[in-house]
C-alpha cells in the first residue's frame, strides 16, 4: 500500500507534470526550501515525563524539518518534508525520517486532491500538531493530541480529496476532506509504552487501514468555525516477548472529533472533543488470546490573547479518561496549561509554560517512574528558529 | 466634551492615514483575471492561503513583493497582519503540506513583469509604479 502510494503519486506527477518538463529555469518551478529548529528543556517536581529525565531536568526534546516544494504549474504542488525528532527514548526514531511526500492537485475551488505519503486531516489540529511554529504552545493539549504518539495519526500512505462550497452570504462556507490509506504505526509509538513496560516489543510496529473524513462549517459570523471528523481504522502487527512470538490485532473501530474555533481581534477560543473506543487482541501461539479494550474520551478547551505585535499568551484545560481502565491515577489525565509566546522576528521565537497536571494516563511510563506519583508540575522551555 | 473632540480628531486623522495608505496601494492582475473589481474578503483567502479562487471562481495565482512600505501597506489595508504574523501563517500551510508560499518578488517592476507574463496573477504595487500590459482591479 504504501509502494501503491507513492507509486500514484509518481504515475500522476508524470501525466500532470509536463510543466515541470517545459520549466525554463528553477525560478519557473518556485522551487522553495524551509525549514525550522527546535530545542526544548523540560523540568518536571517529581515523575519523568515521556522517557526523558524531566525529573532532573531535560533538553532531550528536539527536532530539525525541512521542507523542499515546487509548483510548476498554477494547480499543482509537489512537495516533500523530513524531520529528525528527539523526545526521550519514544516518539521518533530519533533519526531522520520522512514526515510527508506529495502531489497536489486543485482543479478548482469544490475538488482538488493529494496522493502519497500525505497529512491526514482529522480534528482541528491534527494536520499541524507536529509544526511548532505553527502554535502558541510548547505541548498541544495531550489528551487529544499526545506527542509521543502523534506519527500514528500525523499520516498515512494514500490519498485526500479536498474542496470547499459556499453557501451563500447567510450559509457561509463549508470544507471537505476525505482521506484513505495505510496508517503506520513505527515500534517506538507512544501507544505501546505499556508494553515495553512488560518487556514486549512490536519490532516492524503495526499497520492497517484507515478511511474517514472531516467536515469544517466556516459561519458566516466572521472568526467562527465548527467541524466534526470521523476516521475508522483497523491495524495488526507481530509482538515479541523472550523467546515468544505472536500477532497483536486492533479489528476496525470508528473514532469520532468534533470541534470549534472562534478568532475576533486579539482573542481566539477553540474546544474539541474526541473517543477512541478500541479493542486489542493479544495472540501468542499456544496460550489463550489476551482482549484489551479502551474507551479514551478526551476534550480541550483553550484561549489566547495577543497582547502585543510579538508577546502571545494562552491558557488550556485538557482532560482524558480511559473508561475501561482499572481506577487507578493512570485511569485519567488532567491538566491545566499556562503558556506564553515571543517572537523576536519572523524567524526567532521562544515558549515558556508552565502545566498542572493530575493523573498520568498521558506520558508517564512506569518504567521511568519506578515510584510513580499522581500529581505532577512541569515546566517548559522553547527555543526555534523558522524559514 | 473636549475628550470627545479629541477622541474624533484622533478618528479622523486614522480615517484619513488609512486611505492615504490605501491610495498608495494598487492591485493588479494579469489580464486573463476576467474581474474588474475584487473584495477585500477575496484579498484576504488568497494572499493568506485560504482558497485559490475568487469568490466569482476565477483561479488566481498571488505575487508578494519581499518587503517595503507598499508591502506593510498591503498587509495592514488587506490582510490585517503584520509581515512577521503572515509569514509565520504561510509556513504552517507550508510545513503541513497544504500550500506553497507565494513568489516573493524585490521590487514593484518584478512584480509587474510577474503579472504581464503570468495568466491568472494577482499582486500589487506603488500608484506611481509603471504598470503597462496588467489590469488594475478595484479593491470593494
Amino acid at each position: 500500500m504504501r509502494r501503491f502510494g507513492l507509486g500514484l503519486a509518481l504515475m500522476i506527477a508524470v501525466v500532470l507534470v509536463p510543466g515541470v518538463v517545459r520549466a525554463q529555469s528553477i525560478d519557473d518551478l518556485n522551487l522553495q526550501v524551509h525549514g525550522y529548529v527546535v530545542q526544548a528543556f523540560v523540568k518536571s517536581n517529581q515523575n519523568s515525563w515521556n522517557t526523558t529525565d524531566s525529573e532532573n531536568g531535560s533538553a532531550s526534546w528536539n527536532e530539525a524539518v525541512v521542507n523542499l516544494s515546487l509548483q510548476p504549474q498554477a494547480k499543482l504542488k509537489i512537495g516533500v518534508q523530513g524531520r529528525f525528532q528527539l523526545l526521550g527514548d519514544s516518539g521518533g526514531d530519533g533519526n531522520f525520517t520522512v514526515d510527508w511526500a506529495q502531489l497536489d492537485y486543485t482543479a478548482n475551488s469544490y475538488f482538488g486532491f493529494r496522493v502519497g505519503d500525505v497529512k491526514t486531516p482529522i480534528g482541528l489540529l491534527n494536520e499541524t500538531q507536529d509544526i511548532d511554529p505553527a502554535h502558541l504552545w510548547v505541548l498541544l493539549p495531550q489528551s487529544v493530541y499526545p506527542i509521543a504518539s502523534r506519527n500514528s495519526i500525523l499520516d498515512h500512505f494514500g490519498g485526500v480529496v479536498y474542496g470547499a462550497v459556499a453557501l451563500g452570504e447567510r450559509g457561509g462556507k463549508l470544507q471537505y476532506r476525505g482521506f484513505g490509506g495505510e496508517r503506520v504505526m513505527g515500534p517506538n509509538d507512544g501507544y505501546f509504552q505499556g508494553f515495553r513496560d512488560e518487556g514486549v516489543t512490536l519490532p516492524n510496529g503495526m499497520t492497517g487501514l484507515i478511511l474517514g473524513g472531516t467536515l469544517k462549517w466556516e459561519a458566516p459570523v466572521r472568526g467562527l468555525m465548527v467541524g466534526a471528523s470521523l476516521s475508522s481504522l483497523d491495524s495488526s502487527g507481530e509482538i515479541v516477548e523472550g523467546p515468544y512470538q505472536g500477532t497483536n490485532t486492533v479489528p476496525r473501530f470508528e473514532s469520532p472529533y468534533y470541534f470549534g474555533k472562534y478568532e475576533r481581534g486579539r482573542w481566539m477560543v477553540a474546544g474539541e472533543y474526541n473517543r477512541l473506543p478500541a479493542l486489542a487482541l493479544t495472540a501468542f501461539a499456544g496460550a489463550p488470546v489476551a482482549y484489551n479494550r479502551l474507551d479514551q474520551r478526551a476534550f480541550y478547551a483553550m484561549a489566547s490573547y495577543k497582547a502585543t505585535e510579538k508577546l502571545t499568551g494562552g491558557v488550556y484545560y485538557s482532560s482524558s479518561i480511559d473508561k475501561q481502565s482499572v481506577f487507578t491515577s493512570a485511569r485519567y489525565q488532567k491538566d491545566w496549561a499556562v503558556a506564553a509566546r515571543y517572537d523576536f522576528n519572523s524567524f526567532l521565537y521562544a515558549k515558556a509554560e508552565q502545566h498542572f497536571i493530575d493523573g498520568t494516563e498521558i506520558g508517564f511510563a512506569k518504567s521511568d517512574n519506578p515510584n510513580l506519583q499522581p500529581t505532577t508540575r512541569m515546566t517548559m522551555l522553547k527555543l526555534g528558529v523558522s524559514f | 466634551m473636549k475628550r470627545r473632540v479629541s477622541w474624533m480628531v484622533l478618528s479622523a486623522l486614522a480615517v484619513v492615514l488609512a486611505q492615504r495608505a490605501g491610495a498608495q496601494v494598487v492591485v493588479i492582475a494579469n489580464p486573463s483575471v476576467k474581474v474588474a473589481e475584487v473584495s477585500k474578503a477575496d484579498l484576504r483567502d488568497v494572499f493568506t492561503g485560504g482558497s485559490s479562487n475568487l469568490s466569482s471562481g476565477v483561479h488566481v495565482v498571488p505575487v508578494l513583493l519581499k518587503d517595503g512600505a507598499i508591502h506593510q501597506d498591503f498587509l495592514a489595508l488587506y490582510v490585517g497582519k503584520s509581515d512577521a504574523a503572515f509569514r509565520t501563517s504561510w509556513r504552517s500551510l507550508v510545513f503541513s503540506g497544504q500550500g506553497v508560499m507565494p513568489r516573493s518578488l524585490e521590487s514593484d517592476a518584478a512584480v509587474v513583469e510577474f503579472v504581464v507574463r503570468t495568466p491568472g496573477a494577482i499582486g500589487y504595487i506603488g500608484k506611481s509604479t509603471p504598470h503597462e500590459g496588467v489590469k488594475v482591479l478595484v479593491v470593494k
